[in-house]
């Protein structure tokens, strides 16, 4: 079932602004090796829920897989062939805000050529361009 | 590594976000330099030639300020939003014979027992800290997981580090586990299971205290 938060303070919300890019979470923190996101975009729930299957099922439960995202906004729609106005639609699905730079996944405990492979399936499950990146050269 | 690493840079005499960023475009980085209660001085460095020795895995430099040399070690380093360019460096000027506490990344070595009997190794930090003369900073800290079996743990107390470096992070710092597969295969099925609680959709905060308002 694809990913959504426990508690809320409201149940609709704006849609917002997604401007610039990450100014946080834009390395790699857990693992060795990232996917890193290169556009602006609402990842929704079941896009990270196929990312996160995609990883597990190749890594076949070697290593480990790290979500850095997580789908706080609730998108609302309105149902087919209804006339405009008559108030918000009902939340639809839930998503992660993601600017240029995030990290969306990471993995750990693998080697690199295992990890890339993983993580270019994770990306083909994403609506948005991605890239490989490891751990940065740190001091 | 070779120890030292020779760059020529220039002192900036303006700062702020505007000339820093006209700086990079430049093909320089800014940079700031302070300690041995001097005033900290801004410069700006050739950007190709610190990430060439970045690369190289030199942390101690030397660098020539108006024909003057003094020695540094790099203690910051700021990157770009995609993680891929120097965006500023911070200096601290140090003596050659001076003891410096310093972050050296670790890097496993070999293929744990544990591996051969079902688990999995994992890495729970990347980096110790240490204490040495600044002619010798490691480039990294090499650790042999040879032996670590299923179930064993790896403190940072138990590392072999070179002559003359000493451990300043807490000795009991855990670096290494080994655990069995099983472990994450039960942790995988229980964040399945926990899932359909939230099926109905999110629980409302503010929409829980209305309804209470209302029925009192």
């Amino acid at each position: 079932m694809a990913m959504m938060p426990k508690r809320v303070k409201y149940r609709k919300s704006h849609r917002g602004k997604m401007k610039g890019h990450a100014g946080r979470n834009n390395y790699v923190a857990f693992g060795e090796y990232g996917l890193q996101v290169l556009e602006t975009a609402w990842v929704s729930g079941r896009h990270i829920e196929a990312g996160r299957i995609a990883a597990t099922h190749f890594l076949k439960r070697e290593g480990k897989v790290y979500i850095r995202i997580f789908p706080h906004k609730p998108i609302s729609s309105k149902p087919l062939e209804t006339r405009m106005g008559k108030g918000k639609g009902e939340t639809d699905y839930w998503a992660a805000c993601v600017k240029p730079g995030q990290i969306c996944f990471e993995i750990g405990g693998v080697p690199e050529d295992v990890a890339k492979t993983a993580l270019l399936r994770v990306s083909h499950k994403m609506p948005i361009r991605c890239r490989f990146v490891k751990r940065r050269h740190t001091i | 590594m070779g120890k030292t690493f020779l760059l020529k840079a220039e002192v900036r005499t303006k700062t702020g976000t505007k000339d820093a960023a006209r700086i990079r475009k430049q093909g320089r980085v800014p940079a700031t330099v302070y300690g041995h209660k001097e005033t900290p001085t801004s410069l700006s460095l050739d950007a190709h030639d610190f990430v060439q020795g970045l690369h190289q895995g030199h942390r101690f430099m030397e660098v020539e300020i108006e024909g003057k040399l003094e020695a540094m070690i790099v203690k910051d380093l700021q990157y770009d939003h995609f993680g891929r360019n120097v965006v500023h460096v911070d200096f601290m000027r140090v003596d050659v014979t001076e003891r410096v506490k310093v972050q050296v990344p670790i890097e496993l070595k070999g293929v744990a027992k544990g591996t051969h009997e079902g688990g999995i190794i994992e890495e729970h930090a990347t980096r110790v800290e240490v204490e040495c003369l600044v002619a010798n900073i490691p480039e990294k800290i090499v650790v042999g997981v040879k032996d670590i079996g299923v179930g064993d743990v790896l403190h940072a107390g138990a590392i072999e580090l070179p002559d003359g470096v000493d451990l300043v992070s807490p000795a009991e710092t855990l670096l290494v586990t080994c655990h069995l597969k099983a472990a994450a295969i039960s942790a995988e099925e229980g964040e399945i299971e926990e899932e359909p609680a939230t099926a109905g959709g999110p629980e409302v905060i503010t929409e829980k205290k209305t309804d209470e308002s209302s029925a009192g």
